[in-house]
């Protein structure tokens, strides 16, 4: 054990650091420093937005989508944000708070994108999901779905499909289920 | 240190095995190593801290170590026992089903071991704060998940105090969850995926030597099946059983919490995924299988948790007494084929997030503002930060994007730093200019 | 939804106590535990005149992490009597265990941790449980604690041999531990369970009719919408661009490396890219497994040798079943030039109902495949005259393990002595050119044995001498040194002879006596060759297995 403490003084010695700490507070954890970070290198753009109901907890937030173009042109869609103390070594986990007609995010907003479950990796940022969440409203993707019958729709109708996104985006009901007004 | 009477050595007493080998030197023990009573009284002393799932082996190793003051806390995912624990967690019987895990277990080894004292904590390590690992001499981990893991390396990192030898609290770690390290980092060909037969044991030198975070990336990520495959293409009898448990269950059940313990849950997601089998035509969900699922079981038996506990508590010894020298750092251990380990020593990282990166302390005015603190950064000559964001571990003192965080944090530019912090506090700063963060602990001057 | 009658009363209570163990080796594996009992010979006499004999942990904890996932039965013979020191080293003694029989005092407290397991005690020398012919056969595996007296060992260790029953020999002595493995002289095994990774066997280079019926089905790749073409399995992508391949090869698979990487260009060249992710992630499989998947079926050398074993041609009445199959299994790979197929298939990209269709073809082949392979059994029973049928289960799993079987051919427990194999000492003594070689260790073991053999042999000679005794472990050290090098002192280097001085000083600095912890781990190594042997399920060390705790590693070696 002396052993021990000493290479720890030969090491300081060798550093030439400074002297010593007072009593001990929390700690940053290794997680709110790397949301720090990433929501510093985020770039937003001017489709979205960020809420963030406690400022002091950056690691649950709204994220706000209101595409400017594409099918989805002129809804607002709200996605909760929850990053866990595993992070960067978790993806976060992320869900649409609102009941949307979309072949990539089910009734529950449940959300099928790549990074956020088997490609996730350490190297990725926020910015990449954020990024990769406004393309699915520029192309969703009926291939794999998550919600089945939209993406029939897509895939068989793309015209009968647009009028659909329209119709739920009103708030109105498609095959019988009635979704959310997401319109600004 | 606390007081000890004298041990009278080559006694032919309880301890005569364990004292003739702590009373004589060996080949590889230190050449400035005192054998002898000096050694025994060091080992009697010394206070031990055990945690995790292989707290059973590792109790009973300590006591009859000659360790004296064992704490333990945290047995596990569960803190009570279940009937799955029987097969390896032998300090428990079917009447303790129910009972809490570190109570038993105390109680049990306490009783049979005549002269040591074991005292229990039941509860999560996260309970716990750095007054509490302050007491110990080592801390040594058989825990079953990567969170607590981390959790208890950086707070360990966190407490060394320079001035302080004491705060320097080396970690045995050993895990028997089997996700071995890649095979590309160790260029091993021989890597057998499955587990049950597999475990390691590390030790930790906080600060000094290669901490887990530094080791994370060597450990194989679980393996996630895409949300769409299973909410619209599955294949497997897995794909129908996660449909079950998280689509089925959200959609059907919203009011419930899933409880994985609860056999009527369990029932449920069994008999769904078996329905949604049959629409597809799959074969082969079971109820064995579910439970394996839902609640992530990975094989385990009593001989590899024997041997990982022993391992790492073999470790706790050499490092209480010196009379050998301790694992440099890392021992692989694979069961399949014969009897296999590597030991290597793993790389500190330079830029580990945990052990890379420690508090520098810094001394501030407490009266400056927090905008007037930041403008120094940028002026410092080693720093240089221009466009810091920062925070506590409470409180987010100025982040400069995304906007709606920076409109809420503004007004503490204006504030003294005496209004935002208290004295010795630690703060975090990132830099865009920077690729590594930095910690500093601010001393009111 | 009504649950199903199984789902209501779920597991029984035996299966949700083994749970985490019924995950590795099923139920056939834990028949075969509970269908054994297990002889642990603990102790044999005292050590010299310091000591009272083996202190026996490594061996009771053993038998902890045996009965623990219940086996049918142990038996503990050990003649001594509890003192105070082994409750210092011992777990599964108490106070009130002072004086009492070891024997009786470890058995009752390990029978306490599992209430299915039969505990049998016999407080006397093994020598003497010999001459009872009976004694013996009962067990399935016998564990013996080192060091030991050498005719004990010897009488042991042969009729064990006779009786085809496994023996380990252990030492576990201060930081060191030491362990070997005897086998029978032929013991099979099917279920080795391989890497998964490893076992795949996909046949794409001879795809069997229904196989190339299923890529001709395909139709034409080209006018799929992209929804279907990013749904082919991969499997049937290389399948289709193979016989593309081949048609513009004169008839050639792609064979080597560079070939093999020309024909994953030309995979990749068939995605599409032109759509919303912006590549296809079927092709994205197809290409990773080209190197893995598309090469020739090629028999293992070791199953080669299994075929070639005089067992596998020379099959009578009483040949093992494993001998009957593997027979058989050799007829279907001469006719074949293929060993029958395992028949999984890997999960990939694709829709449910063609993965389903597909996954079919390969199910249906490896059924015909066993059911040929049981006609050529059935065939063979009733020309040996056979009457009990082996069972259709046991065909089927060996089928599907085929190229991974195994025949370790048993050894019997290494010891250095003037008497020794020259392939023993010849392994010695090349174990012992590897750096910091471990067999040092191992070395300084079997120098324990003879100063405790010497000991125990002529009591009246060395009344008064201990363990540790200078004089006799320099007598032993030559001897067993010039037994090694046959009595050519340049067989072993400079370096070789420091090793095995400092694993003389760190065995002796523990007097024979053991510490709990390397104790408890080679009880944890012990145990875990013991489940392989007594299950017959993974590969068990063959045959010596080396832990310096000082050091914090192992090693094995074949010797």
């Amino acid at each position: 054990m002396l052993k021990i403490w000493s290479m720890k003084q030969q090491q300081q010695q060798a550093e030439n650091a400074e002297g010593a700490a007072g009593k001990k507070k929390k700690k940053v954890t290794a997680a709110q420093l790397r949301v720090q970070r990433d929501l510093q290198e985020l770039t937003l753009g001017e489709t979205m937005k960020m809420s963030f109901p406690n400022p002091d907890d950056i690691l649950n937030f709204t994220l706000t989508i209101e595409p400017d173009e594409g099918m989805y042109k002129g809804g607002v869609f709200n996605f909760s944000f929850t990053v866990n103390q595993n992070f960067p070594h978790d993806p976060p986990k992320v869900k649409c708070t609102q009941k949307i007609y979309h072949p990539n995010i089910d009734l529950e907003g449940n959300v099928c994108l790549n990074i956020l479950r088997e490609d996730w990796k350490p190297v990725l940022n926020l910015n990449a999901v954020i990024v990769g969440m406004q393309f699915l409203f520029l192309e969703p993707n009926a291939s794999d779905p998550l919600n089945k019958e939209a993406a029939d729709d897509l895939r068989l109708n793309r015209d009968a499909f647009k009028r659909n996104v329209r119709t739920s985006m009103a708030g109105g009901s498609v095959r019988n289920v009635s979704f959310e007004r997401v319109l600004r | 240190m606390a007081t000890s009477v004298a041990v009278p050595l080559n006694e032919k007493g309880r301890w005569n095995h364990l004292y003739k080998v702590l009373s004589k030197p060996g080949p590889f023990s230190d050449e400035d190593w005192v054998p002898g009573e000096e050694t025994i009284n060091a080992l009697e002393s010394s206070k031990i801290l055990g945690a995790g799932g292989l707290g059973c082996e590792i109790l009973k190793n300590l006591a009859l170590s000659g360790f004296k003051d064992i704490h333990v806390i945290d047995m596990g995912i569960a803190d009570t026992i279940d009937i799955s624990n029987l097969n390896r967690q032998f300090l428990f019987r079917q009447a303790d089903i129910g009972k809490p895990k570190a109570e038993v277990a105390a109680a049990f080894v306490e009783k049979r071991v005549k002269g040591v004292k074991i005292t229990p904590y039941v509860g999560k390590i996260q309970d716990k704060d750095e007054d509490y690992y302050m007491q110990f001499k080592i801390v040594i981990c058989g825990l079953d998940s990567i969170e607590a893991r981390r959790w208890i390396n950086s707070t360990l990192i966190g407490m060394v105090d320079l001035e302080n030898p004491e705060s320097l609290k080396p970690l045995v770690d050993g895990g028997t969850e089997g996700r071995p390290p890649h095979s590309n980092y160790l260029n091993i060909q021989k890597l057998i995926v499955y587990t049950g037969f597999k475990g390691q044991a590390r030790v930790i030198l906080p600060t000094l030597s290669s901490c887990i975070e530094c080791q994370l990336d060597m450990h194989a990520p679980r393996p996630a099946v895409p949300l769409c495959t299973i909410a619209t293409i599955p294949r497997q009898p897995q794909h129908c059983i996660e449909w079950a448990h998280q689509i089925a269950w959200q959609e059907k059940r919203k009011d419930d919490t899933f409880d994985s313990d609860d056999m009527e849950h369990i029932s449920w997601v069994y008999n769904t995924a078996l329905e949604r089998a049959q629409q597809f035509h799959i074969h082969g969900v079971t109820f064995q299988m579910t439970q394996g699922v839902v609640k992530n079981i990975i094989p385990a038996i009593a001989s590899t948790n024997a041997v990982i506990a022993a391992s790492t508590t073999s470790e706790v010894l050499k490092i209480a007494t010196s009379c050998n020298p301790y694992l440099e750092n890392y021992m692989m251990y694979a069961g399949e084929e014969g009897v296999y380990t590597y030991t290597f020593e793993a790389e500190k990282k330079a830029d580990c997030p945990v052990c890379g990166n420690l508090a520098r302390n810094m001394d501030v005015d407490p009266n400056m503002t927090l905008g007037d603190f930041i403008d120094s950064l940028g002026e410092k000559a080693e720093a240089q930060l221009k466009k810091p964001s920062m925070r506590t571990e409470e409180k987010t003192l100025y982040q400069r994007f995304p906007p709606q965080l920076e409109e809420h944090t503004r007004p503490n530019l204006v504030l003294k730093l005496s209004e935002l912090l208290e004295n010795g506090q630690e703060i975090a700063v990132s830099d865009p200019a920077y690729t590594i963060d930095f910690r500093f602990r601010l001393h009111f001057r | 939804m009504a649950p199903s009658p199984a789902a209501l009363s779920g597991p029984t209570s035996k299966e949700r106590k083994y749970d985490r163990q019924l995950r590795l080796w099923a139920a056939t594996g834990q028949q075969a535990l509970e269908d054994a009992r297990v002889l642990l010979v603990n102790s044999d006499g005292p050590l010299g005149s310091s000591s009272t004999g083996v202190t026996g942990v490594a061996g009771v904890e053993a038998l902890k992490n045996l009965v623990l996932p219940g086996i049918g039965g142990f038996t503990i013979v050990d003649p001594a009597i509890v003192t105070e020191a082994d409750l210092g080293v011992n777990f599964f003694l108490e106070e009130a265990s002072l004086g009492k029989s070891r024997a009786d005092e470890t058995c009752r407290l390990l029978r306490e941790l599992n209430p299915d397991v039969q505990g049998y005690s016999y407080s006397k020398s093994i020598t003497e449980l010999l001459g009872d012919a009976e004694f013996l056969p009962r067990h399935k595996l016998v564990i013996i604690s080192g060091p030991t007296k050498r005719s004990t060992l010897e009488t042991l260790c042969e009729t064990a041999q006779k009786l085809e029953i496994p023996v380990l020999y252990i030492h576990s002595v201060g930081f060191c531990a030491t362990f070997s493995l005897q086998l029978p002289s032929e013991f099979p095994i099917v279920e080795t369970h391989p890497d998964p990774e490893s076992t795949q066997d996909l046949r794409l280079l001879h795809p069997w009719p229904e196989l190339a019926n299923a890529v001709a089905s395909l139709g034409n790749l080209e006018s799929m919408d992209d929804h279907q073409h990013g749904h082919v399995p991969y499997l049937l992508l290389l399948l289709r661009f193979l016989e593309q391949w081949k048609q513009s090869h004169e008839g050639n698979m792609p064979s080597n490396y560079k070939e093999k990487t020309e024909f994953r260009e030309f995979v990749r060249s068939n995605a599409r890219t032109e759509n919303a992710e912006g590549g296809e992630e079927n092709f994205d499989e197809a290409i990773a497994a080209v190197v893995k998947t598309i090469s020739p079926f090629s028999l293992r050398s070791s199953i080669r040798e299994i075929f070639e074993m005089p067992q596998c041609h020379q099959l009578t009445t009483t040949s093992a079943d494993f001998w009957i199959i593997a027979s058989a299994i050799r007829t279907f790979y001469n006719t074949h030039n293929v060993l029958p197929l395992p028949g999984s298939l890997p999960d990939m990209k694709a829709k449910s109902a063609d993965y389903v269709a597909l996954q079919n073809v390969y199910k249906k082949k490896a059924r015909h495949d066993v059911e040929e392979v049981t006609a050529t059994i059935r065939q063979l029973e009733s020309d040996l005259g056979r009457t009990t049928l082996i069972l259709d289960r046991e065909v089927e799993v060996f089928c599907k393990n085929a190229a991974h079987i195994k025949v370790v051919r048993g050894r019997a427990i290494p010891q250095i002595s003037n008497n020794s194999d020259a392939a023993l000492l010849k392994a010695v003594r090349s174990g012992l050119q590897m750096p910091e070689s471990l067999a040092s260790l191992f070395i300084a073991c079997q120098i324990l044995d003879a100063v405790v053999d010497e000991i125990q042999s002529n009591p009246a000679l060395h009344d008064g001498r201990s363990v540790d005794d200078d004089g006799l472990w320099i007598a032993h050290r030559d001897r067993i040194l010039t037994s090694l090098t046959l009595g050519d002192p340049a067989a072993i280097d400079e370096s070789a002879l420091e090793g095995i001085d400092d694993a003389i000083q760190e065995v002796r600095r523990a007097e024979g006596g053991e510490l709990h912890n390397i104790a408890s781990l080679a009880g944890g190594l012990v145990a875990q060759e013991s489940l392989k042997v007594l299950t017959r399920q993974y590969v068990p060390l063959d045959n010596t297995c080396v832990f310096d705790g000082a050091r914090s590693r192992s090693e094995m070696y074949r010797f």
